[in-house]
């Protein structure tokens, strides 16, 4: 071979190879298109300022909290540290909270009742589903048959039993409560669940989701547990 | 020898590392002009162990063919008849061809080299 050759065979080469290289990569990955609209946009966007609102907000409290801290003396520091704590454990729900909210009630439809369909429990995917659409409105507390449902609480099927934080549901009839900030959100959360699909998928179980009015003054009880602590630990005074 | 398979290999490395995606629909222009390439680097490599290589025809034919094969997918893609098939189909009889002659020149070279050193050893 000449080094003419040589040097044309490199070149040629070199140019298959950058193709099949580029062929490859465009099988490989190939490009995702934006196929947003600009409403699609839009809404990515209102759900990011409202991410931003909540962290306002956050943060606002935390400065409220530090200010607290830093006008009170060293005597009522104590006190400011046990109020911190008290609202802690309101906010983790381990206190018993009563406010303005809505009681709703599980129970079996009229018509398994007159076909003689056995009634069973509520199913733990049911549920899931039904505090998953809850869970679109913010700052509510609830209860589900006298439990408590935090943050921490598990909706599990123990034994083909549906229960909430370890506890058993008992057969229809139970009630859910909700409390919510105030009263207009109580009206606001009534219109959703009443427009909800959710009470379908109660139907579709034989079950029926009766959604009662708004009340002024509704108490749910704490979380009776202990949390469980397993990863933090208090640090010795003086480090 | 080993300058072209430096090339290839700086070509591939280049096409990987440089990130360069097309469009899903120019696909098929691209995987037939590669295949192209392919069939006359291996008539190029054929004609060279026959003693008939020419500069001008293979660098032409190469260039010649991958115009041709996008041209005709692209006619293709205006008919709505898979044109690119028949190039493909073209190119993939020839690209075997290539081979097996390359192959059967190959053979004949090794088994000559054999015999002579054979022949070497009993004189």
């Amino acid at each position: 071979m000449g080094k003419t050759i040589h040097w044309k065979f490199t070149v040629i080469l070199l140019i298959v190879g950058f193709m099949v290289a580029v062929q490859f990569n465009s099988m490989q990955k190939p490009e995702e298109r934006d196929t947003r609209d600009i409403w699609a946009i839009r809404h990515e966007l209102s759900t990011e300022k409202q991410y931003h609102s909540e962290l306002l907000t956050e943060i606002r409290e935390l400065d409220q909290t530090i200010s607290t801290y830093k006008s009170l003396n060293d005597t009522n520091a104590g006190k400011a540290l046990s109020e911190t704590v008290d609202n802690l454990y309101k906010q983790a729900g381990m206190t018993t909270i009563s406010g303005p909210g809505i009681i709703l009630n599980v129970r079996p439809s009229a018509e398994s009742v007159a076909f003689g369909v056995p009634i069973t429990g509520i199913s733990p995917d049911l549920l899931t589903r039904f505090v998953n659409e809850l869970n679109r409105f913010k700052g509510i507390s609830l209860e589900i048959d006298g439990k408590r449902f935090t943050t921490l609480s598990s909706i599990r099927d123990i034994n083909g039993v549906t229960s909430v934080n370890g506890l058993h549901i008992s057969t229809p009839p139970f009630t859910i409560k909700i409390i919510t900030p105030t009263m207009e959100d109580s009206e606001k959360l009534y219109n959703f669940l009443s427009a909800s699909t959710i009470r379908d998928d109660f139907y579709l179980d034989n079950l029926l989701l009766v959604i009662g009015k708004p009340e002024a003054n509704i108490e749910i009880r704490g979380y009776k547990e202990r949390f469980e602590n397993q990863f933090l630990r208090e640090i010795p005074k003086g480090e | 020898m080993w300058l072209p398979l430096l090339g290839l290999l700086v070509g591939i490395s280049l096409g990987l590392l440089s990130d360069i995606q097309i469009p899903q629909i120019y696909g098929n222009y691209l995987s037939i002009a590669v295949l192209a390439a392919l069939d006359t680097l291996f008539g190029g490599i054929r004609a060279h162990l026959q003693q008939v290589y020419d500069d001008k025809v293979f660098v032409s034919g190469f260039f010649f063919n991958i115009a041709l094969a996008a041209a005709l997918a692209f006619l293709g893609v205006h008919l709505g008849v898979d044109l690119y098939l028949a190039a493909v189909f073209a190119f993939g009889v020839r690209l075997f061809q290539n081979i097996a002659v390359i192959r059967r020149i190959l053979i004949v070279k090794w088994t000559e080299r054999s015999k002579v050193s054979q022949s070497n050893a009993t004189e």
